[in-house]
């Protein structure tokens, strides 16, 4: 895959030492990436930088990740193109569950270990070629 | 080009406007004309869709329907006047027709075949683009008010006056409709007018056919689609009697359909348990361990030990037991526990898309481990594609069912259509 290839991804995190950390990690693998730092902000940088993936903490305050995760997906024109990863521990059942209700297409285990996190945007991206 | 609102769901607009939003663009028209015609879209059973295919699937299908609604007043005998179309909750539409001033009202036999031809365009849109299983769970009910304005009164009033009564005239022809479902239900229990479509399900590694799960199918056409039968059955209280016509009618195309090896899946509600004619010796069957009865998780169940009891009883005999729609509530693995199932087949809505969304996959391999612990075996069913049917091989779901890899086929004797009572 080229660079140019690689889709754009919003990291969305209200804690700005892991925003940067993932921020560093996948720019250093080549992926055009935009931080938010809480749920407001990534509404606006949704709908301003039209990213392919979001990764998006769930535990923020104000907003929460699973309703911007909602109102990601029921956006108009861009929720249908969108692939949205969770970054939060979905254990039991019921957690997954909910979270499939919200539409969200991943999660990644938080405390996220970086290479798991880059699987998870990978496997996501591979999708967004395909259907591409 | 009529002046028209595009107010649906998926349109370019996120949110749409509520009547009263809506009204100050027509009052004037409304005033100028005199008359006005309101026409109330009730689609009916969407609900039942959602239950069954998801929510997803759901809001495909609305997008669908309101694509075709679109499409269909822009070329039909409305589309030359003032056409205004809102979104009224989540499955109605309501629709203001003010003609033009030398153009008639349309009259109530024109509406009617409007809405035929109406129906027969969503229907057509839907089966070509969800299939025609999905196409045959909804109707189309349209209840109209032809109201005259009158200065006097507040024409918000009159409209939402004239809206209840279109609304209201549309459940009034829904009821008709039961009416006469229902009367074909009884002709169908009478004459025992049923067949079974055997959809094969396969072992996942092998792809060869380890049973078949019988699906009853009315012979008239209104009954074709089980669900629909099923919900005239339970709303006119002919339950017990159209299941037991149903499980007969399965075991006696058994030796007809089944190799001496495969295994019969037989639905059952868990209110059939209470049916007195429904026992573990009443059943006509040579060889119980052939025979897999498939208690649905949707249903609740009241009294579980009472219920567990009876399951024992069939279990004692040699039948065995499925989980049917495993997963499509909140409530957890435990409750699946409490029924000890030997199979434990996967809510549709997990498998679809499942090669798409690794959140469904996770949670698949959660009920692979889980069903590996209970030595129960786990059948994905719905599955459609090469990549869905991958998918859940690879995570080690057991027994897949589904159009990727047959369709339900009628035992050999196959059905003739019995014409409307």
């Amino acid at each position: 895959m080229t660079e140019s290839a690689l889709p754009a991804v919003l990291v969305v995190d209200d804690n700005e030492d892991n925003a940067h950390i993932i921020r560093d990690y996948l720019e250093a693998k080549g992926y055009p990436i935009t931080v938010a730092y809480n749920g407001d902000e990534a509404m606006v940088m949704f709908e301003t930088v039209k990213p392919s993936l979001v990764l998006l903490d769930v535990m923020m305050p104000g907003r929460d990740g699973w309703q911007v995760c909602r109102e990601m997906k029921a956006h108009p024109s861009l929720g249908r193109n969108i692939r949205i990863i969770m970054v939060t521990a979905l254990q039991d059942w019921m957690d997954k569950r909910q979270a499939l209700e919200t539409g969200a297409d991943d999660f990644v285990e938080k405390p996220f270990e970086l290479a798991r996190l880059a699987k998870a945007v990978e496997r996501n991206a591979a999708l967004l070629t395909q259907a591409g | 080009m009529p002046n028209y609102r595009r107010l649906f769901r998926g349109s370019s607009s996120p949110k749409v406007p509520t009547v009263s939003a809506s009204i100050d663009s027509v009052r004037q028209k409304i005033q100028d004309r005199k008359e006005l015609l309101v026409l109330y879209f009730n689609f009916d059973r969407y609900t039942k869709i959602e239950e069954i295919y998801g929510w997803e699937q759901l809001d495909e299908i609305l997008d669908t329907t309101t694509e075709a609604m679109r499409e269909f007043f822009q070329t039909s005998a409305l589309a030359g006047s003032q056409v205004m179309v809102n979104f009224h909750n989540d499955d109605d539409f309501v629709l203001f027709h003010i003609p033009d001033q030398a153009v008639p009202v349309p009259s109530d036999g024109e509406i009617t075949a409007l809405t035929a031809k109406l129906h027969e365009s969503i229907a057509a849109k839907v089966e070509e683009a969800h299939g025609e299983d999905i196409a045959a769970l909804f109707d189309t009910f349209v209840g109209r008010a032809h109201i005259h304005y009158d200065p006097k009164i507040r024409l918000e009033r009159q409209l939402y006056r004239a809206i209840r009564e279109a609304a209201s005239s549309s459940n009034s022809v829904e009821q008709r409709e039961f009416a006469l479902k229902a009367n074909d239900l009884r002709e169908t229990l009478r004459l025992g007018a049923l067949y079974i479509d055997y959809h094969p399900i396969v072992v996942a590694e092998t792809k060869e056919i380890f049973g078949y799960e019988a699906l009853a199918r009315g012979k008239m056409k209104s009954m074709r689609r089980p669900e629909v039968m099923f919900e005239v059955a339970a709303q006119t209280d002919m339950i017990w009697e159209l299941s037991r016509l149903c499980r007969n009618t399965a075991i006696g195309g058994m030796d007809k359909r089944l190799e001496r090896d495969q295994l019969l899946f037989l639905n059952v509600d868990p209110h059939d348990f209470t049916d007195p004619m429904f026992t573990e010796t009443d059943l006509d069957v040579p060889d119980p361990s052939r025979v897999v009865l498939e208690i649905t998780e949707r249903t609740a169940i009241r009294d579980y030990p009472k219920f567990r009891g009876r399951l024992k009883d069939f279990r004692d005999r040699g039948y065995r037991f499925a989980v049917d729609d495993a997963g499509s509530g909140y409530a957890g693995l435990g409750s699946i526990a409490n029924l000890e199932p030997n199979f434990i087949k996967l809510d549709i809505s997990l498998i679809n898309s499942i090669d798409e969304n690794f959140i469904k996959q996770s949670l698949v391999e959660q009920m692979v481990g889980f069903a590996n612990g209970q030595n129960a075996m786990v059948i994905a069913e719905g599955v459609e594609t090469a990549e869905e049917y991958e998918t859940v091989k690879q995570i080690g779901v057991h027994l897949v069912q589904g159009f990727y890899l047959h369709p339900p086929g009628p035992d050999p004797a196959s059905p003739a259509e019995v014409p409307a009572a």
